[in-house]
């Protein structure tokens, strides 16, 4: 019985009760805007018949109703998944949202992959060499990558690889796709080429994720490095840990058996805020990139107005945060058997 | 009480802080000077630069002939593709760029230190109120409410300010809440307030006194997370409209010409990146100072 069941739940209704919270603080801003939203729906009507047509529309639209009921009528739609129809797709939001989310993920968890292993190996060699000056500049390192503006890092990227004749641009080669008759199913492309047994596009791919993925990972590298560094500098200074090496237990042994585990439910932890957070720095790049993804969205709602695909991107990443702190605190009870109590 | 290590309780005792710091760490050296660099940037920036319309974003009237120059004796960082000064910009641009970070760190602090001590002093339902609203806005990072924002209100200052504030001032709830559980389970609160002390002064002499030292040190670490998101947010045309001296929107000026005119996106993003890591160099080395327990200098056991 790793993990109780009354836990679990508690989790599952906070994260509601939370994502409740978000959609009635979206609509409040939504309803604060200038201008009439009935108005508008109703296509700027002029001429005799217009204030019926607005009349209409405001009723169509249940802003006849009072605010309350109207954000009771909205959070009812929101957790039906049913998230409005987009201007500037002219689709469901629900629709258009799912089908760019699996290109920022599979960003996402490039970067991740690349980021939080290199970070934690980068911040135990320095914990083992503590107040030595590799130390001191593995730690300005990890400060430096997390303070390295993200978007900026992709352009340099770019530009650099622009420059040796490999242009990154896009999630994959439409010739390349369109000639081997490549076809998205779940929407990451590496999976979808695997599953196809398709190499040529298999390889583009990756060779167009890696260099955003390494501008994404900036972040997480840096800070495992941080964390890990101080994490485990602490519990190398542990009894237990003079306890084994008075044992004469190999050293290899005592830093990752010991000290490193220790510090692992701390990591996983803070990595998993961090994942959740770095979802934006996956849509910026993914602008600077040309990608396809939610980062595109951002400025499809911008041109457009669409106010109902904005309020989908809110909800959507409020409730990925969510999703995945439950997870992360899933995770830390699975290894900490304290948390579990 | 763990919570309460190695606090400071004046501006002396901060200021002694500082100054052990700055003997023990070359760390909190070198972040300190690139502090005051950029300090001194923001004070001095609009007069020492060359060329002080360009730095405004004014275009110049001999834009043809001085468009897209790489870096030159003329134009130590090069100009963009209207001809614009690119050093001028950069210096302008320290201004707005410390007026927004300062601007949404003392705010966010100010309220989430004040949601934080009251949720820990009242409890009951005022505290679980104030938990609920910071975890709403922990969930909701500054780049999609700059998004409503901006869609509701349009492009501006208010826009990065607001959605920065709104999206920074739990982290801040959430810290000085922690510690002041602890402090409100002190003896000397429970006998002020026995002794008839109005709440208002225990929570300004007692609590709030204890609290600050902690938070203030995180928040110095914040300025410089906080520049990279506003400039993130500017970069993407969420906040100041295009051509408003800041940082982020001359890398987006940039951002077309990335390939051809590098210079032009390069250096201000240097100056975010040296601004940052100078804040955290510092708030880092200040946390450290104040730790006992990461300030030993033992030997490893191997």
């Amino acid at each position: 019985m790793p993990l109780s069941l009354n836990y679990l739940v508690k989790r599952l209704l906070w994260s509601v009760a939370v994502l409740v919270g978000v959609v009635v603080f979206s609509y409040v801003v939504i309803i604060l805007s200038p201008g009439d939203p009935a108005v508008k729906w109703a296509g700027n009507p002029r001429g005799p018949g217009a204030a019926k047509a607005v009349e209409e529309a405001r009723r169509e639209l249940g802003l006849d109703l009072p605010l309350h009921l109207q954000v009771l009528n909205f959070l009812k739609m929101v957790l039906t998944g049913d998230l409005g129809y987009s201007i500037a797709y002219r689709q469901p939001v629900f629709a258009v949202l799912t089908r760019n989310l699996a290109a920022t993920l599979e960003l996402l968890f490039a970067a991740y992959l690349i980021g939080v292993p290199l970070g934690s190996l980068l911040g135990v060699a320095a914990a083992m060499r503590r107040g030595g000056s590799v130390d001191g500049l593995l730690q300005t390192l990890g400060l430096a990558l997390a303070s390295t503006p993200t978007f900026w890092l992709g352009m340099a990227v770019f530009a650099v690889l622009f420059s040796a004749g490999f242009p990154a641009y896009g999630r994959v080669s439409t010739g390349l796709a369109l000639a081997t008759g490549f076809q998205a199913i779940t929407g990451f492309y590496l999976l979808d080429a695997l599953l196809q047994l398709n190499a040529p596009v298999f390889f583009d791919a990756l060779a167009r994720l890696l260099p955003p993925a390494l501008a994404v990972a900036a972040y997480p590298t840096g800070l495992c490095l941080r964390l890990s560094r101080a994490l485990v500098a602490d519990a190398l200074l542990e009894e237990y840990v003079r306890a084994a090496v008075a044992w004469g237990v190999k050293r290899r042994v005592v830093v990752w058996k010991y000290a490193f585990r220790a510090a692992l439910p701390g990591l996983v932890q803070v990595a998993g805020t961090a994942f959740a957070y770095s979802l934006i720095d996956a849509m910026v790049v993914e602008y600077v990139f040309g990608r396809e993804g939610l980062g595109r969205l951002l400025f499809d709602a911008i041109a457009f107005s669409d106010f109902k695909l904005a309020v989908g991107l809110l909800v959507l990443v409020a409730a990925f945060y969510l999703a995945v702190n439950t997870l992360a605190d899933v995770a830390q009870a699975l290894i900490d058997p304290r948390v579990r109590l | 009480m763990s919570a309460l290590r190695g606090r400071f309780n004046s501006a002396a005792g901060f200021l002694d802080l500082a100054r052990r710091a700055w003997r023990r760490s070359t760390r909190f050296r070198a972040g300190s000077l690139l502090v005051a660099a950029m300090v001194a940037m923001a004070v001095l920036g609009p007069y020492v630069a060359p060329y002080p319309s360009d730095g405004w974003g004014l275009v110049p009237r001999n834009a043809a002939e001085r468009a897209g120059k790489p870096p030159c004796p003329e134009f130590p960082f090069g100009t963009d593709n209207l001809g614009r000064d690119v050093l001028s910009r950069v210096l302008v641009g320290a201004r707005l760029a410390l007026l927004q970070i300062a601007l949404v760190v003392s705010v966010s602090l100010a309220l989430g230190l004040f949601v934080g001590v009251c949720a820990a002093y009242y409890r009951g339902p005022v505290e679980a109120l104030l938990n609920y609203a910071a975890e709403v806005f922990l969930a909701l990072p500054a780049m999609v409410i700059a998004l409503a924002l901006r869609l509701a209100l349009g492009q501006g200052f208010h826009v990065v300010v607001t959605s920065l504030i709104l999206s920074w001032w739990p982290w801040y709830a959430r810290s000085s809440y922690v510690y002041a559980r602890a402090v409100v389970e002190m003896e000397y609160v429970l006998l002020a307030r026995l002794a008839g002390v109005p709440d208002r002064t225990v929570l300004l002499r007692h609590v709030v006194v204890n609290v600050l030292p902690p938070v203030l040190v995180q928040a110095i670490t914040d300025l410089g997370s906080v520049l990279l998101e506003a400039s993130a947010i500017n970069f993407l045309g969420l906040g100041l409209p295009p051509d408003a001296p800041d940082w982020g929107i001359v890398v987006q000026n940039g951002f077309k010409y990335i390939v051809s005119m590098p210079w032009v996106s390069m250096f201000p993003g240097a100056f975010i990146l040296a601004t940052a890591l100078g804040f955290s160099l510092v708030g880092d080395s200040l946390r450290e100072e104040m730790d006992p327990k990461m300030r030993r200098r033992w030997k490893l056991w191997f």
